[in-house]
């Protein structure tokens, strides 16, 4: 079913493009190439890998394994509609309903023949452990080998030395089950792909900070967790390319992304991957936009192409969602203050220990700044507990009451 | 000049009449129950009625609410958070810091020194400790609701209750009664219980509450029991309008004045 899906939809987004060039988009871009990576996901005979979400998605690609974090299966159910039964399914095989809904989702895709069997697992010791659960469940499903990567909290030189040396035997491991030796070449170009993607992502992220900001409240949604999964190759340059010269045509032309922009938004985490009404009426009804998302970030320096592991191992130890929470709340102000948001969206994802977890030392770190915050508490992938009389009555308090505030960007 | 706010809740629907100064004219409360047009028709009848004004001499109205967008002939619709906080500065000026507990749910109000929402807070996912569950529980109890802030006064020692699942206290609540604890205790113990509950999403948005003027509005505020509870449990006085039940209605109306008053 979702194999499907995703080939129908990159035939459609094909043919749209192919009639008329005009009507091209960077979000038209980025679906298509989303699609592909669905379609090759499910193509078979292709060495597939399921992965952990900081799984190094460049360097799968250098060696020729198609990647991919296991969520994102749950957010593409979840984003078609199709993600109760799979929940369902889930529960009634003993997954807890209270774990994250991202994990239920997938766990229950798998069991119900929507995922296709990989060849190997990547499971990745943070952000979550429930993530590492998943794949772990996965990995015995499917009865295929599972490589854990150990990511070590804190960025000290015996810490990337040691994430190095597994990244290096990953690759090593991965090129053998697609059939070739490590290839440090073909790795070296990967990753310099993968550098001219993260260059136009810091262009993007510049861009979507000015006043008023060019993107609209879809413009980068999901985009900077989903793009990784790009890297290291020609397509996640392509994404990168159009999006960057979209914006910043909208730029040049004065177009701001929300007509009329009002108030400027941060959204922590994972957006609401299901279709609802709430980005229409901050839109609509507030000209509200949310100019960054916590996960739209570069926070990796450029990778050496000839010796990329030890780059690679900064990358995802230095991720803030990895560590201590006083740097992910810390880097959250930063982005706050860099955008000049009058506000702050925190979606308590349910299940989310991580994301839950955190909330009071967030909202007590904006406290400090005087930019407010607002818990949401939902699920950003089963519709089934979404209440949108509840929520909208709390996003649009907040917005009124933001209103009674001076702008931070004025 | 006439200016109605409506305040459509999931128990009640609430209705207050303002003219030109800002003065109440009339005000009223009906239950919502399962058609929210008609609660809303009737909630209007009665307070033009109750003044003595057509509709055709109502300037604007402002409604609020969860039902607020079912409101006909509004000039805007308006959070519940905003109304409250603009009806009780408007009753009781000063005031830092506003816990609301309605029929489904509640919500703490902070304010700036000028009266501002600096911050707000509501309850989660379930509506324990809301109007439903006191109702639920004066159900089992086979009292009238609005008979538990008086039997709270009987009880000495306050029951412990370890559920606020409505369900799971209900039936908490019935073996209390079975092993012959006192009512009035088993009140004391609901009541305790709601304000700790409150307490634990006021200290999101107030950690600090020396030297707040604290006021409650809702329902639930006409319960004697829960607001001495919450005040013990504060640690402060808590404040109650003559009227708590009508604070978002209130609020929703004055905003009608200020926005469409001319
Ligand atoms: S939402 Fe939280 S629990 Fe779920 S995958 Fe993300 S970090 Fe893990």
């Amino acid at each position: 079913m979702i194999g499907e899906y995703f080939a129908g939809l990159a035939r459609d987004i094909e043919a749209k493009l192919a009639a008329e060039p005009a009507a091209s988009s960077a979000r038209k871009v980025f679906a298509l190439e989303v699609a592909r990576l669905g379609v090759r996901l499910y193509s078979p005979g292709r060495p597939v890998a399921w992965c952990g979400v900081l799984a190094p998605f460049d360097l799968l690609n250098g060696v020729g394994v198609t990647s991919c974090f296991a969520e994102f299966v749950g957010a593409m159910l979840a984003g078609m509609g199709a993600a109760t039964p799979p929940l369902e399914g889930a529960e009634q095989a003993g997954y807890a309903a209270d774990t994250c809904a991202y994990h239920r989702a997938v766990v229950g895709a798998a069991m119900q023949g929507m995922m296709p069997v990989p060849d190997f697992l990547v499971a990745t010791t943070t952000p979550c452990t429930g993530g590492l659960a998943a794949i772990e469940n996965l990995a015995r499903l499917f009865r295929r080998e599972l490589l854990v990567l150990q990511i070590p909290r804190a960025e000290t030189e015996a810490g990337v030395r040691f994430l190095a040396g597994q990244l290096e035997r990953l690759a090593r491991f991965a090129a053998g089950r697609a059939g070739t030796a490590l290839d440090a070449e073909r790795v070296a170009a990967a990753v310099e792909l993968s550098n001219l993607t993260r260059g136009l992502m810091v262009e993007i992220y510049d861009l979507a900070r000015k006043v008023p900001s060019p993107v609209g409240n879809r413009d980068l949604a999901n985009f900077g967790i989903v793009v990784p999964l790009l890297m290291g190759t020609q397509a996640g340059v392509d994404v990168a390319r159009a999006t960057r010269d979209e914006l910043a045509a909208r730029v040049g032309d004065g177009k701001s992304g929300v007509a009329g922009e009002r108030f400027r938004l941060l959204w922590v985490q994972n957006r609401i991957q299901f279709p609802n009404p709430l980005l229409k009426l901050l839109e609509d009804e507030y000209r509200a936009v949310i100019v960054v998302d916590e996960l739209n970030d570069v926070t990796w320096e450029p990778i050496d192409p000839a010796d990329p592991y030890p780059g690679m191992a900064r990358r995802a130890i230095g991720l803030p969602l990895n560590g201590p929470a006083e740097r992910r709340v810390a880097r959250l102000r930063q982005l706050a203050t860099e955008y000049r948001v009058d506000g702050v969206i925190h979606p308590c994802h349910w299940g989310c220990r991580q994301g839950t977890g955190i909330r009071g030392l967030v909202q007590r770190g904006f406290r400090e700044t005087g930019i407010p915050v607002l818990n949401l508490e939902v699920d950003c992938i089963d519709a089934r507990s979404f209440s949108e009389g509840q929520l909208r009555t709390r996003l649009e308090a907040f917005l009124e009451l933001i209103a009674g505030r001076p702008r931070a960007s004025a | 000049m006439r200016f109605l706010g409506i305040d459509v809740g999931s128990l009640s629907c609430d209705a207050a009449l303002l003219d030109d100064r800002g003065e109440l004219l009339a005000a009223t409360v009906v239950p919502t129950g399962a058609r929210n047009r008609e609660a809303i028709a009737r909630a209007t009848d009665e307070v033009l009625r109750a003044a003595g004004v057509c509709a055709q001499d109502v300037t604007a109205i402002v409604s609020t609410g969860y039902g607020r967008d079912r409101v006909e002939g509004r000039r805007a619709a308006v959070t519940e958070i905003t109304c409250h906080a603009r009806g009780i500065q408007a009753l009781l000026p000063g005031t830092r810091l506003l816990i609301d507990i309605g029929g489904q749910d509640s919500k703490a109000v902070r304010f700036d020194a000028q009266g501002g929402v600096a911050d707000f807070a509501m309850n989660d996912k379930c509506a324990a400790g809301t109007g439903r569950f006191l109702e639920a529980m004066a159900r089992a109890l086979e009292v009238d609701v609005s008979a538990l802030g008086g039997l709270d006064r009987e009880g000495t020692d306050g029951a412990t209750l370890s559920s606020m699942c409505t369900v799971f206290a209900e039936s908490e609540v019935v073996s209390l009664i079975a092993d012959g604890v006192a009512v009035g205790a088993i009140v004391r113990g609901l009541h305790r219980a709601i304000a700790s509950r409150t307490l634990g999403m006021v200290k999101r948005i107030a950690p600090d509450l020396s030297g707040l003027v604290v006021a409650m509005s809702g329902g639930v505020a006409h319960n004697a029991g829960v607001v001495r509870a919450l005040s013990a449990a504060l640690g402060c006085a808590v404040r109650v309008p003559p009227r708590p039940d009508i604070v978002g209605a209130f609020g929703a109306a004055l905003i009608a004045r200020e926005r469409f008053g001319g």
